[in-house]
């Protein structure tokens, strides 16, 4: 399984891991490391540079290439050991494709990912088998995904006797069943449910079969595809707390992908925001949910009807629907939408330059020219806010302040400072 | 069992010419019973519901999937599914004319003059083989004479006030050829053409983007105040209802557990199941260290003819009472402590032992001692309470509803004492959820 390389940095899978510039966007400097990662000791569990997927569109006479759908499009982040990376982006922004590609479920038309260091894409045979046994994935649709004509102990098992060999002896079916028995009680299942059918369970719980189906072979690196957007809020909440729960069990690192703001912040250490194909913000969980920079964050962030009518937000209602990702705009994709671009009087950078994946400090990444000109008001008064709780408590009369505290240097010093 | 008595339907007037009557409530639903017969049995989809809706009022119903809500609504418009769906028992009067006993003509006359719907998914109920012009002309001219011309102007005028731009352009278009967000704003146009009284949206915007979901529920609630209609907006998201309703029903299992208005519900939610449901979904206004507690287990099988409280199995208040005797809808003052009675009663739960407000915010049981009734039939010792709250959510939750509610004033004393009682016993089992 290869992928075209005709993307210019794009390096053979099989060389030794050089990190090269993300062909796409070439703004971006050839750095050591993945975009804006400080440079720890600990090599991240996951390294992703310059992720590109474009489906084909065939059409015309002979039916002939005649464009692409830019699915993923040029995109780079890692993902540290034991950390939850949380993605959110509305549909068509790329975000389960993104998951599809690293899992191989669908090769990747340029671009370089690292499980451990060690190169994912372009493997065969028997290595491929030994990396799939590492990255494991679970899908929204919790009947959809199971093989309704399985018993429970089959749709588990199948994976174990994929990767059955001499050591673990998965071929055993009395040592795949216990194993499989074992998982059916790590999600929450009884073990006596092993021959039993996908239709005589709940949503939650063939969602939980869909979870220890994916446990089952322990994997380091588990891919949540919108995992409990097909659930019911009571149900969504066990399931989280079980998510959250097997990550302390058995050491798991999870890239979570959904369009729910709320349930990203909760289960997430960092999020990444994705817009038409493009990671446009990534930043750790406080700081993108509290200071976001990015004009698209803010807007969706705003958007989010929140629970609590005391909860006074300023929306901020983007115009217009997301355009197609088979003929993005020109420079910033987000700059037909983009409230910041109207009230900066249309700069022309925003329509002729893609803008740079760039550091504004403290490993805070923004794909914006004018990061910096984000009115710390517009984003005070988008964005609820639990800061002010504790002081609160002492004052009845208080309500939500309208201005919360925010990082109040100026932004056009910290940026200048870091970004570069 | 309700405080309410159902309002006389004295000489049922013609729905469109009875607009002057300042009692009669618009709508008002009274003791609905809804039921399936199907192949698997009989199911109890709505057991009995009561409410009322005023001019122009603005109501939400909130339930998860399978709750009745959808059903309720359906039933009003008398669109069950013939011949498995059929309202059992009960009246719906829109003002003051009883919906049930019309006949399919009469009922016909009805939908879309003085009650519209919107749906979930707009391609599904739109027809795709029909111009938009063609199906919004067909809708006007079917319930008044007007001319092609006159109908045609009137549309483009709808699409304008939904914010779709060229609309004599666009009314040539086919449903296929607009945006999800689009299609739900033709959808909006075509609900409002005849100026109904009443709007029924089910579930409009859970099929869109975060983004649209603002712009469409932006439309709702403009149009919905400056055309004066009573809105009915049925969701399973509390964070759609917070913002746009006035009064908020919470169904599950085919009952309404809890009603009240918007601002007491989320300072004073009182029903073990709206408590539920809070502690369930992540906010983006915490701080993010709050744990989630979900409700344990799941919806009861509705093909079983509820007995007792349906929501028993699920309670961590539940006493012996709730699983022989069904608690009927009564009012509570704040604290939900006192029954009180009367108009000013706006805050009605079903419940037989109700969580106090620290017990809300806590989303647990805060008494010394106090155990969940066990089943029927079972020893005491076979039922342990699982998924409670840490003391940081407890801390947390505070100030959201408590503090702010200008409801009542707040009794930091009561507080401070639950704030001091132990920990719920089994509090360690907290993290196992198996």
């Amino acid at each position: 399984m290869t992928f075209e390389t005709s993307e210019p940095a794009a390096p053979a899978a099989d060389q030794p891991v050089v990190p090269v510039a993300p062909p796409p966007s070439p703004s971006v400097p050839a750095t050591g490391a993945a975009v804006g990662r400080p440079p720890t000791s600990e090599v991240p569990l996951v390294e992703v540079e310059g992720l590109v997927k474009y489906y084909p569109i065939m059409g015309g006479f002979l039916r002939r290439h005649v464009g692409d759908v830019k699915a993923v499009d040029g995109v780079s982040f890692w993902v540290n050991r034991g950390e939850v990376l949380g993605l959110v982006g509305e549909s068509g922004c790329g975000k389960s494709t993104l998951g599809k590609t690293l899992i191989q479920l669908t090769p990747p038309t340029a671009g370089l990912a690292k499980l451990d260091g060690e190169p994912i894409f372009g493997k065969k045979g028997k290595d491929l088998k030994k990396l799939r046994r590492r990255m494991q994935i679970i899908f929204q649709d919790p009947v959809g995904s199971l093989n309704p004509r399985m018993p429970i102990s089959d749709i588990i098992g199948e994976g174990l006797l994929a990767q059955a060999d001499a050591e673990n002896r998965w071929g055993d079916r009395k040592v795949r069943d216990k194993r499989v028995g074992d998982y059916l009680d790590a999600v929450g299942l009884r073990r006596d449910y092993t021959r039993r059918y996908p239709h005589e369970f709940s949503g939650g719980q063939r969602q939980r079969i869909g979870i220890a189906r994916a446990l089952a072979l322990s994997p380091d690196f588990l891919i949540c595809d919108e995992p409990v957007s097909a659930l019911d809020v009571s149900i969504q909440s066990q399931i989280l707390n079980l998510l959250l729960d097997l990550r302390r069990e058995f050491d798991l690192t999870y890239l979570f992908i959904a369009h729910n703001l709320s349930v990203v912040q909760y289960i997430s250490d960092r999020v990444g925001v994705m817009y038409l194909g493009k990671l446009v913000e990534l930043a750790e969980v406080e700081e993108l949910y509290r200071r976001p920079r990015h004009p698209y964050s803010v807007a969706l962030l705003s958007a989010v009807p929140d629970a609590n009518p005391r909860v006074r937000k300023k929306r901020l209602v983007l115009t217009g629907d997301v355009p197609s990702p088979a003929a993005p705009p020109s420079g910033c994709h987000f700059h037909t939408r983009c409230w910041l671009y109207e009230q900066l009087g249309q700069p022309e950078v925003c329509t002729t330059a893609d803008p740079e994946f760039r550091d504004i400090g403290d490993g805070h990444l923004v794909a914006c020219h004018w990061a910096e000109k984000v009115p710390t008001a517009v984003v005070a008064s988008a964005v609820p806010t639990a800061e002010v709780t504790t002081d609160t408590v002492a004052m009845p009369a208080a309500g939500i302040p309208a201005a919360p505290p925010i990082d109040a240097g100026p932004p056009t010093e910290e940026a200048t400072a870091s970004g570069t | 069992m309700t405080t309410t008595t159902p309002p006389p339907a004295p000489a049922p007037t013609a729905a469109g010419a009875a607009g002057g009557v300042a009692s009669v409530p618009l709508l008002s639903v009274r003791d609905l019973v809804v039921r399936f017969r199907t192949q698997d049995g009989t199911i109890y989809a709505v057991n009995g519901i009561d409410f009322d809706l005023a001019e122009g009022e603005t109501l939400g119903i909130v339930g998860e999937s399978g709750c009745g809500k959808s059903v309720t609504n359906l039933a009003i418009m008398r669109l069950l599914p013939k011949p498995a769906g059929r309202i059992e028992r009960g009246r719906i009067l829109l003002d003051g004319q009883d919906l049930v006993v019309l006949s399919e003509s009469e009922i016909r006359a009805i939908r879309g003059r003085d009650v519209a719907m919107i749906f979930q998914d707009p391609m599904t109920s739109l027809n795709p083989v029909l111009t938009i012009e063609e199906q919004m002309v067909e809708t006007i001219r079917a319930h008044r004479t007007t001319s092609k011309e006159e109908a045609r102007a009137r549309a483009i005028e709808l699409l304008e006030m939904v914010g779709i731009p060229k609309p004599e352009t666009r009314l040539k278009a086919f449903p296929h050829q607009f945006s999800g967000g689009m299609r739900q704003r033709v959808m909006i146009a075509m609900a409002l053409a005849l100026d109904p009284r009443l709007l029924i949206a089910d579930e409009p915007t859970t099929a869109l983007d975060v983004t649209i979901q603002a712009q469409i529920l932006e439309i709702l609630a403009r149009l919905a105040t400056e055309s004066g209609t009573a809105l009915i907006l049925i969701t399973h998201d509390l964070g759609v209802v917070a913002g746009m309703t006035k009064r908020i029903n919470v169904m599950y299992a085919g009952f309404v557990v809890e009603s009240a208005t918007t601002p007491e519900l989320f300072a004073l939610p009182s029903h073990p199941y709206t408590i539920g449901l809070l502690h369930s979904i992540p906010r983006l206004d915490s701080d993010g260290d709050e744990d989630l507690i979900p409700i344990e287990g799941r919806p009861p099988d509705q093909r079983v003819e509820p007995v007792g409280c349906p929501f028993a199995p699920r309670c961590a208040w539940r006493i012996d009472d709730c699983w022989s005797d069904n608690p009927g809808l009564a009012a509570i003052d704040g604290r939900a402590a006192v029954v009180m009675t009367g108009p000013a009663a706006t805050h009605r739960i079903a419940c037989f032992n109700p969580p106090t407000h620290d017990e809300a915010l806590a989303g647990r049981p805060l008494r010394e001692g106090f155990r969940p009734a066990p089943p029927p039939g079972t020893l005491p010792e076979d039922t342990g309470f699982e998924g409670l709250g840490s003391e940081e959510a407890l801390e947390a939750l505070e100030p959201q509803g408590a503090e702010h509610s200008p409801l009542l004033p707040r009794d930091e004393a009561l507080l401070d004492a639950g704030r001091d009682r132990g920990q719920y016993p089994g509090d360690a089992d907290r993290d196992s959820h198996r």
